[in-house]
């Protein structure tokens, strides 16, 4: 092969380079080639060939490579003709064994020159039909290949047929050997270059301009292209860089950190869907989801890109945000990136209308920019495009977000709970072993139930928001213990923002979100090991008190039970609470956490019945679910709970003199019921938060099969680390936990057993 | 430029100014070099080498009757949209095998196809030049619904909507790139800078990233800023055509896949070259790499027929994912990252994990 005589526009391949050298060392027999031989078949000799599994062995030392790796290289130099089996004229492929194969003459390797032409076919097809039918006879495609030709060449024909008849005489003067051989290759070379129908042929390309054999590679250069060339690369070395440690350190530390994120580095939980065919992993993991599991509650912590990312991360950012009263940061960054993505049509209105609501002096959701990215928002108003707000986003993205609410969300309480109640699905397979079956009835009617049996039992309208919406059941997860459904808050307006005082100083009162718990058996019959025969309780509607005090309050009502829950233990309270402005989630010991976890209902109206901010959620989880082990379990819980519950509306009850119900059936909870109406603050959807923090959480951590672990109500109390929270001096500083009380006695006063049935009358 | 100062200077012609872009690269190369303290196998030492990787063959996608030229999974992470080379296009639900949509286009080799990131709008295109998008919906024919968006010169080569239903991203044989506004149809950006065809494009990965980046027959490897459609960063290296880039989860480097039978990983903030994945015993092209989510894997798909997993610090293959009987044309990894798709001039995709 001379690569000089080829046309330098040619395009080639550089693999065919590449397989030219490999061929060619090979072939060097005085240097560790292949060996080639006449080989021996029975009694006829074939002359220059080598075989199968010598060429892998060559290979595989050459190259230092695998069997499996080695033969797929083989197969693939046969496939583009450098050497074909010498037995089988059909099929290019190469086997590990004592087969025989033959070299191709370099005149005939691919792409030497340009593909030949029909004529060339023409005439190799016509040379065999004039030799020996038994070793020439055309194979039933090449006839129809000549026919076709023969009929698209007719005025050519006679020029084949010379030119065939040529060169049947010149292969006359051969020797047998040496005529074996090449018309081995020649035959070869049409199998690769005219390939059986149906067959793959290594040499097709993609049928576009530039990749063809002739395909002119490079566009002709103009000026312009020199100057921008010019341009970039003066660019490029005013650029500043980084050393190339510096750069390689971070990416090396980036991926150790995603390391365990990486489902085909690290094993997911429960487990791969395309492995094991269960989707519980997607349904855990689907983009908007009740409660999301610990590991991704983790993940946000890694960077503010992986919370915002994430839309359940942006949600709950949101969410605190908004309890923060500084969520128009946030609203304000979506926006802006909603409206980069907008269709040219509505750019105009987009613009206006966010210029409106968080840049206008006097806008409803001002945000606080600086002055100088102000007039450059003006400037750019002129001409309102996609890119607009880009300063002020960015102004806003780093200064007040990533570097005030971020760090602040990170290590608050809020989301120190939801990294708490985060789902942790490898401990889940004992629940899934129970019955997946049953999960799918029962979880999936339940939430519903709930809602609608707690509306009425309110007394107020209750308005399902936005967060309904999103967190409606049909994004639940109805395949997993937890069916949650929260119709939670929809919030109006935003007072007023803290986002760039220092919120550390604003005193935190934590009010009280007291609970109606009922428990019920909606999810089934499956739930009742530990069931009781009781009937439900019916539940004593909401009184919802206003201290007056205060600009908030939270009456917590009973929630009521269905009358289709069939095997209940009920807890039901009902009580008010004064609140402090302000409801702030504070830790508690997961571990400590009682461990019945399960459908929940849980409503907040606000008192102001102008805004009502109701939000529930149901959640059917271990406690229904869990295997029998729980049998044992479920009931300290609930006394736990029970008691907690208790004690924690005596208090309220007794500071503020509201009535309080609550009335205790059975022993197991695998629903609670909260309701709570408070004042038209959006602390709601906290309260929510918090009772499905406390309540979902045990699920995962409560060590089931050790009742005894379960630390008795008294101990509870002293556990919880209670920090930034402050509290009416009357109402009961009890924060994530609201059955939680510091008063132990109290909570002794009503212990219950699994079956037994108590009611707590107010005092 | 004065009079004077033209017979000062002389008149800029390609010549002057490809001697001087000459010089530049040249100076340039010193100035990378002056950082390059240290490799990234080296810095990788303390990892823990990738013993073993139980990556199988999980679903086989039969369906096209033609070469598999493109794919693209649903940001649901079980669909997957196909186009092939007689001109189909099969929206597949890849996790139960079966085919929801097939959209006969009227070209052959369609080479591109993307998926929307709202899932319900599909855009594909090659040899006719255009990128057509289909709204998908299940009660009626999509493709009456179809609309034309854009058209390039010449075949357009990849696609991609950056984050929004509302734009899209495409790069073609007449060397550019381009935005659209899907809506209108109205060119919102155009890319120009490569020499030859674009082959590949990707979007950084940040959310709010306005940067791409694109592989050309050129050799190049560009990285453009959205917004004002001038190319930022440029990186040489590869030996041929660059089929194939994608930027690493970091956001802080491209690994590219090219005819020369490299992949390479060039860092943008060093603004250099950092790994050359290759062996010896590769001599075949590669048509397409993606990462695993965290970066640590390089999954590359070969004219060969195999796709080469590389470890992409320690700079080490892990294994060879062998299964397709023609070329590996396009792959990629899972949105959630849990599994590995390829398609095959076998007419197959296939589904790993």
């Amino acid at each position: 092969m001379e690569p000089d005589h080829r046309d330098h526009r040619c395009h080639r391949p550089s693999a065919f380079d590449k397989m030219e050298g490999l061929v060619r060392e090979m072939q060097d027999t005085e240097h560790g080639g292949v060996p080639v031989r006449s080989q021996k078949l029975f009694l006829t000799s074939i002359p220059a060939a080598f075989m199968g599994y010598d060429l892998i062995e060559w290979l595989m030392e050459r190259l230092g490579i695998e069997e499996s790796e080695a033969l797929n290289l083989a197969n693939q130099l046969c496939q583009y003709g450098y050497f074909f089996p010498v037995s089988d004229s059909k099929n290019l492929v190469v086997k590990d064994d004592s087969s025989l194969y033959r070299f191709q003459s370099p005149y005939y390797w691919p792409w030497q020159n340009r593909p030949p032409d029909n004529v060339e076919y023409a005439i190799y097809l016509a040379k065999r039909t004039l030799r020996n039918k038994q070793r020439h006879g055309l194979e039933d495609y090449e006839l129809e290949a000549l026919s076709n030709l023969r009929k698209n060449l007719a005025n050519k024909w006679d020029f084949i047929t010379m030119q065939a008849e040529e060169q049947v005489k010149l292969s006359k003067v051969l020797k047998k050997g040496d005529k074996i051989i090449s018309d081995s290759q020649e035959r070869a070379y049409w199998r690769v270059h005219r390939p059986p129908p149906g067959m793959v042929t290594s040499l097709e390309q993609c049928p576009v301009p530039t990749r063809s054999w002739n395909g002119s590679r490079t566009r002709k250069r103009t000026i312009e292209d020199c100057r921008r060339d010019v341009e970039l690369l003066k660019n490029s070395l005013s650029r500043t860089r980084v050393k190339v440690s510096q750069a390689l350190e971070g990416m090396v530390q980036h991926v150790e950190t995603y390391a365990e994120y990486d489902p085909l580095i690290t094993p997911t939980q429960p487990s791969n869907p395309w492995v094991s065919e269960d989707t519980t992993y997607w349904q855990l993991n689907s983009a908007l989801v009740e409660i999301p599991t610990e590991k991704r509650v983790r993940r946000w912590a890694l960077s503010m890109e992986e919370l915002v990312s994430d839309p359940t991360g942006l949600q709950e950012f949101t969410n605190y945000l908004r309890k923060e009263y500084s969520h128009e940061n946030i609203r304000f960054w979506m926006a802006v990136n909603d409206l980069r993505r907008s269709a040219q049509s509505q750019i105009q209105r987009k613009v206006n209308e966010i210029f409106e609501e968080f840049l206008a002096p006097g806008a409803p959701c001002e945000i606080n920019i600086d002055g100088k990215t102000m007039e450059k928002v003006h400037q750019e108003m002129k001409a309102p495009s996609r890119f607009t707000f880009d300063a002020a986003q960015e102004h806003v993205y780093t200064l007040l977000l990533k570097k005030d609410c971020y760090p602040r969300f990170i290590r608050s309480e809020y989301y120190k709970n939801l990294l708490a109640t985060g789902i942790q699905p490898s401990q889940k397979k004992r629940f899934f072993g129970f019955g997946q079956t049953k999960k799918k009835t029962s979880t999936s009617s339940a939430p519903n139930q709930q809602l609608l049996q707690q509306q009425p039992s309110q007394g107020a309208t209750v308005t399902c928001g936005a967060l309904s919406k999103r967190r409606g059941s049909d994004r639940s997860l109805s395949g997993s213990a937890h069916e949650l459904a929260v119709s939670g808050v929809k919030d109006s307006k935003v007072p007023h923002s803290h986002s760039q005082s220092n919120l550390s100083d604003i005193p935190y009162r934590v009010k009280k979100p007291s609970i109606a718990i009922v428990a019920g058996a909606s999810t089934s019959e499956e739930v009742c090991p530990w069931e009781s025969g009781n009937e439900p309780r019916s539940r004593k509607n909401s009184a919802q008190l206003d201290s007056g005090s205060s600009s908030s309050d939270i009456s917590v009502a009973v929630a009521e039970v269905s009358e289709r829950v069939q095997r209940v233990c009920t807890l039901t309270q009902q009580h008010t609470v004064d609140g402090s402005r302000k409801l702030s989630t504070s830790t508690m010991d997961p571990p400590r956490r009682a461990s019945v976890s399960v459908p929940i209902t849980h409503s907040t109206t606000t008192g102001d019945s102008s805004k009502r901010k109701v939000s529930s959620f149901e959640d059917n989880s271990s406690a229904a679910t869990s295997t029998s082990s729980s049998v044992f379990v479920i009931p300290s819980d609930t006394d736990n709970k029970a008691e907690e519950c208790t004690s924690t509306s005596k208090t309220v009850v007794k500071n503020h003199g509201l009535a309080k119900a609550c009335s205790v059936t059975g022993a197991n909870a695998p629903i609670i019921s909260v309701s709570s109406v408070a004042d038209d603050l959006p602390v709601d959807s906290k309260v929510e938060e918090e009772a499905e923090a406390t309540c979902s959480q045990q699920e995962p951590l409560a060590p089931l099969a050790e009742p005894d672990s379960e630390s008795p109500a008294s101990e509870l109390p002293p556990s919880e680390p209670i920090t930034e929270v402050e509290v009416d001096t009357e109402a009961k500083s009890n924060d994530v936990c609201p059955w939680e009380d510091d008063n132990p006695v109290q909570a002794k006063t009503c212990s219950i057993t699994a079956s037994a049935q108590r009611t707590l009358n107010p005092p | 430029m004065t009079e004077t100062e033209g017979k000062d200077c002389p008149i800029e012609t390609i010549e002057s100014l490809t001697k001087e872009a000459e010089a530049l690269k040249k100076k340039l190369e010193d100035e990378r070099q002056k950082l390059n303290d240290i490799t990234l196998a080296t810095v990788a030492d303390r990892l823990d080498i990738i013993n073993y990787m139980n990556i199988k063959p999980r679903r086989t996608l039969k369906g096209h009757q033609a070469k598999v030229l493109c794919s693209d999974w649903s940001p649901d992470k079980r669909h997957i949209v196909s186009s092939s080379q007689d001109g189909k296009m099969i929206i597949w639900d890849a996790f139960t095998t079966n085919k929801e949509h097939a959209v006969t286009m009227p070209t052959t080799w369609v080479m591109a196809c993307a998926y929307a990131p709202s899932g319900n709008l599909v855009a594909c295109g090659g040899l006719d030049n255009k990128v057509t998008v289909y709204p998908l919906s299940l009660d009626e024919d999509v493709t009456l619904k179809k609309k034309t968006v854009g058209t390039h010169t010449s075949y357009m080569s990849c696609c991609i909507f950056p984050n929004s239903d509302q734009q899209i991203l495409t790069g073609s044989g007449d060397s550019t790139c381009a935005l659209w506004d899907v809506e209108s149809g109205q060119l919102l950006q155009s890319f120009h800078g490569h020499s030859a065809d674009v082959m590949s494009i990707d979007l950084a990965p940040s959310e709010t990233g306005n940067t791409f980046v694109s592989g050309s027959c050129d050799k190049m490897v560009l990285i453009w800023d959205m917004r004002s459609g001038q190319c930022v960063q440029s990186f040489e290296g590869h030996e041929s055509d660059v089929n194939s880039v994608k930027f690493h989860p970091s956001g802080d480097a491209v690994a590219t896949g090219s005819d020369d039978a490299t992949c390479r990983l060039f860092d943008l903030r060093a603004d250099k070259e950092v790994a050359v994945y290759s062996k010896e015993s590769i001599i075949f092209g590669v048509n397409s790499v993606d990462f695993s989510v965290s970066g640590r894997l390089l999954f590359a798909g070969y004219n060969d027929y195999t796709v080469n997993v590389w470890d992409t610090l320690k700079c080490v293959r892990v294994c060879l994912l062998y299964g397709h009987e023609n070329r590996v044309s396009c792959l990629q990894v899972s949105p959630d990252g849990t599994a590995l798709s390829t398609g095959s001039w076998d007419y197959t995709l296939r589904v790993w994990a």
